[in-house]
């Protein structure tokens, strides 16, 4: 595609003002990088960025990229652990980072957010009211709740424990990707029953729409105890988790996990002993404080049936703090020594243990890098184990990277497949469209294509996503 | 002997940023991406991209690359978000030596001589 630059700009220019246009090419660059682990390429970089600030300014945005044939990249804050965040055509990159702005209204049971806004920000806001965000992504810092919404991921929560943040979506201001403004949904903590569009939008990974506001219901902030479990053995946490749901144990909002390995390396991160095998810790809700004490000393009881070197409730908070950061320090940490490559494998819950065994077979038999190390942590009450493959040295070719990227992808996608799973965090396009293929089938696929078209007949928002691009 | 100018400080610069996971959390609390209503090639996390792809070739000096690197206030708050949530990386440090190695070029009457 030919494209005059200085053209561009202009016509950026008058739809969202000169100081939010960008077409030089070292901030091509900075918004062409992910965390995916290789270099960017010429076709990642953008011909511009814009920093619109209203929806108004997205509409005009894309009407002229249908009529110029150019493609718009929404980008939130770049923190997709799946390459969602990468452009993967060259055209304009539209970062959302303006739209910041929150509406709380109490007497409504509700609040309004613009998509640009941080997950953490909107926490602090909603503190105010005592409210819960149901959104838990380890990047919470800097995620912005656009994305999560799009992506409509729970991240670390435990989605049989709260749901999902889709659940409490009560509507959406959102442009259509040929530029027309919608709302969706309704003012009332009441759901629309039948067909409610808001659905297709949650979870639609941009592919379907810009959200500029987003209406979703207050929810009050539970009161919650704090439980860890040490144990010599992860397969003892495996299947304390297959008897939770067996049981019909009312799962904890979080049950982490850090495998013999991990436990290690995130307990010397905070400064504490070192574990003698694996790690649980686990938070448990309730909207009352005796309610939350009451299922933490029950959960204590259950925890017990399979072989725990110990367990406690930790009432303590500046001890718990360094135990729940653990778990995040662990991933960090294990990418200070060197470089990981991960997955996420959600298989059917009585599976796990088989899940599990397979993936450490998987890691250990790497055909693009051999003798990597298995890691593995993960929100496994959801469950979700994060499979690791770690190698000791930053020193790898792009082309290394690239391969081990593509092989950890495709063995854990099978491992999904195998036992009845699909992942549940991280997105589904992007890097993931043969396993929507696998998995699903080619008429599924076909039918979100035809989806993708009707909204979007150009295929302008986040080309190549839903294309199966790596 | 030309002290600024040598291409072990390259090196050093490409195997420190490689080290960046790319995980952005150094980019909210600077003050520059703030001033700039959040720009990322304005901040901390933008300005070791920018070295870096000059550093390997991809980018060539121009105006906004320039203005990016010597807009750094070298306030440290990056380092400080780094050491607590990303690799431990001194941040504001790369970016001092990055513009100073990167000047070489512009003093030797490139491009953009009139920095």
């Amino acid at each position: 595609m030919d494209i005059n630059i200085s053209k561009l700009r202009k016509d950026l220019a008058r739809i969202v003002g000169e100081d939010y246009v960008s077409t030089d090419r070292p901030t091509s660059v900075v918004y062409a990088k992910d965390t995916m682990p290789w270099d960017v390429e010429e076709k990642n970089m953008p011909y511009a960025v814009v920093r619109p600030s209203n929806s108004s300014e997205i509409s005009r945005l894309l009407k002229y990229a249908n009529e110029k044939l150019i493609p718009v990249h929404i980008h939130g804050s770049g923190t997709s652990l799946v390459g969602l965040a990468r452009p993967k055509t060259k055209g304009i990159v539209m970062d959302t980072a303006r739209m910041k702005g929150i509406k709380v209204y109490p007497e409504r049971g509700y609040f309004e957010v613009g998509p640009g806004m941080h997950v953490a920000q909107v926490k602090k806001e909603l503190a105010k009211y005592n409210a819960l965000l149901p959104v838990f992504p380890g990047s919470e810092l800097v995620a912005t709740i656009g994305g999560a919404i799009a992506v409509n991921t729970s991240a670390h929560g435990v989605d049989a424990a709260l749901g999902k943040p889709g659940d409490f979506i009560l509507g959406f201001e959102v442009v259509l990707p040929t530029g027309e403004i919608l709302q969706t949904g309704t003012e009332s903590t009441r759901r629309p029953a039948g067909i409610d569009p808001t659905k297709y939008f949650i979870g639609s990974e941009g592919l379907l729409g810009v959200l500029t506001k987003i209406r979703m219901r207050l929810i009050p902030m539970p009161y919650f105890e704090q439980v860890v479990a040490y144990y010599k053995r992860t397969e003892d946490i495996l299947s304390t988790v297959i008897d939770m749901y067996k049981n019909g144990i009312y799962p904890p909002l979080f049950f982490e996990f850090l495998d013999e390995r991990a436990a290690k390396i995130g307990f010397e991160a905070v400064g504490l002993q070192e574990p003698q095998g694996a790690v649980s810790m686990m938070r448990l809700h309730s909207w009352s404080k005796e309610g939350s004490r009451q299922r933490a000393k029950e959960f204590l009881e259950f925890l017990k049936d399979n072989n725990p070197i110990e367990t406690k409730i930790v009432g303590n908070e500046e001890e718990w703090g360094k135990i729940w950061q653990s778990r995040a320090e662990a991933g960090n940490y294990m990418y200070r020594l060197g470089m990981t490559f991960g997955s996420e494998i959600s298989p059917r819950v009585d599976k796990l243990i088989e899940a599990f065994h397979d993936a450490q077979s998987i890691v250990k038999n790497l055909d693009s890098y051999k003798n990597a190390e298995f890691i593995s942590f993960g929100h496994i009450g959801a469950p979700t184990i994060h499979a690791y493959a770690f190698i000791p040295t930053k020193d790898v070719a792009n082309e290394v990277k690239k391969a081990i990227t593509l092989e950890m992808r495709e063995k854990t996608e099978d491992l999904n497949i195998k036992y009845g799973g699909c992942g549940g965090e991280w997105g589904l396009t992007a890097q993931r469209v043969s396993f929507l293929k696998k998995k699903y089938g080619e008429s599924l696929y076909e039918l979100l294509v035809t989806m993708k078209k009707a909204f979007d007949p150009n295929d302008i928002l986040n080309r190549g996503n839903l294309q199966g691009w790596m | 002997m030309d002290v600024n100018h040598n291409s072990e400080v390259g090196d050093f610069l490409l195997k420190e940023i490689v080290k960046c996971r790319a995980c952005r959390f150094c980019v909210d609390v600077c003050p520059t991406y703030q001033v700039t209503e959040w720009s990322e090639s304005m901040s901390p996390y933008g300005r070791l991209q920018i070295i870096k792809y000059m550093l390997n070739g991809i980018l060539d000096e121009d105006d906004p690359l320039i203005y990016s690197l010597y807009s750094c206030l070298q306030c440290g708050r990056c380092d400080r978000v780094c050491k607590a949530k990303g690799q431990d990386l001194n941040i504001s440090d790369l970016i001092r030596q990055g513009k100073n190695y990167l000047s070489h070029g512009l003093l030797k009457g490139r491009r953009n001589e009139k920095v």
